[in-house]
């Protein structure tokens, strides 16, 4: 009975959604031909005043750094609550017993599968970190890189199995290494200002156009950023793959309570 | 060939709500979700396209005439924070779960004290 109000209600909603959605698309500009004034300056200006040549990494860092404060802080916030949510009774130990639904065969892992892992994560964590340095260059950045860096990780626990993996991913350093990538980024807010500039200003020497070590102040967030993605994602990936052991027995004094 | 990037947009976040509200699995629910957060990219990416422009990268061109990069660096950001939202999501789930033993939003009645 509910699920057909539900879907009533969807149906009115959407009946009022869509004129009004038609008429405001009916309204754009032609497609490919936006009048688009904040991008053409960047697109304009953007070299010439950051020294950096990906246009993408000039907004999200530099001309718009204070948004990117905010993106980072939820994702943040985001991974802690996700992982205040899953820390728990199971998986705790690197003793853990894996959990078995009952009734479903254990899949055991192919050679072919250890090896392809074992030669994989070597390169993709090293294309990672090529993603995580080239952002003022090439498209790229502590976003992207951070996310590929984790996943990396994620290929031991493909090819070896849970404890080898969690033998290398311990908690607690990561957890303080999200925080300090994040501190990072805070701190580049902050130290323009001692010298008298405003919050996240570019005071870093800019460099040369085009070399590696370019842009200021935009590679220094840009490698908290890589951090703080990177660890905040092998956060998630310990706490939902410790949710794959088995439960632990309860105390017995816990369970008369 | 106007009007399919605002079609496009449109369905995805028609079918997206339709997901939602229809869902029976919570899991089925925020895929659902991430389906009506990618009409947003596909909004964005599509109002920054420019006809017969290159992307914002001007490492081989000299600097010129390109795709918005503001709306990029919108969807870049977003796309990482939605997949850590969708893990809460996903973790609130797995707690859901636990505790009730079923994922379908209809089978759930509010907490009680």
């Amino acid at each position: 009975m509910r699920r057909y109000r539900r879907l009533a209600l969807f149906a009115i909603a959407m009946l009022g959604i869509l004129p009004c959605m038609i008429g405001l698309f009916a309204h754009m500009p032609r497609f490919g031909e936006h009048p688009l004034p904040y991008g053409d300056a960047i697109n304009l200006n953007g070299v010439r005043q950051r020294h950096v040549t990906n246009m993408v990494t000039a907004v999200n860092f530099d001309y718009r750094g204070v948004d990117t404060l905010g993106e980072e802080i939820m994702l943040i916030a985001a991974t802690v609550g996700a992982v205040m949510l899953l820390r728990g009774s199971r998986g705790e130990e690197l003793s853990a017993r894996p959990g078995r639904a009952p009734g479903r065969p254990i899949a055991w892992r192919s050679t072919g599968q250890v090896l392809i892992a074992r030669l994989m994560a070597p390169l993709i964590l090293l294309f990672g970190l090529n993603i995580i340095i080239h952002p003022q260059l090439t498209p790229g950045g502590g976003f992207q890189g951070g996310v590929i860096v984790a996943s990396a990780a994620l290929l031991i626990w493909l090819g070896d199995g849970y404890r080898p993996w969690r033998r290398l991913m311990r908690s607690r350093p990561i957890e303080v290494a999200e925080a300090i990538g994040a501190a990072i980024y805070a701190l580049c807010g902050f130290a323009p200002m001692v010298v008298g500039a405003a919050f996240l200003q570019n005071v870093l020497p800019l460099g040369k156009t085009g070399a590696l070590i370019s842009g200021g102040l935009i590679l220094l967030i840009n490698a908290g950023v890589g951090i703080a993605v990177a660890c905040g994602f092998a956060l998630l990936f310990i706490e939902f793959l410790q949710e794959t052991r088995a439960e632990e027995e309860p105390d017995p004094e816990e369970r008369e309570a | 060939m106007n009007w399919i990037p605002w079609l496009l947009a449109g369905w995805l976040f028609f079918v997206g709500i339709y997901g939602v509200i229809s869902s029976r699995n919570y899991v089925h629910l925020v895929g659902c979700l991430a389906v009506v957060q990618s009409s947003t990219y596909v909004l964005l990416l599509s109002v920054g396209y420019r006809q017969g422009a290159g992307p914002p990268i001007f490492f081989h061109i000299p600097p010129g005439r390109a795709v918005d990069p503001v709306v990029q660096a919108l969807v870049l950001t977003d796309i990482v924070v939605g997949a850590t939202i969708s893990a809460l999501l996903l973790a609130l789930a797995l707690q859901v779960h636990k505790v009730k033993g079923t994922l379908d939003p209809d089978q759930l009645r509010p907490l009680r004290r």
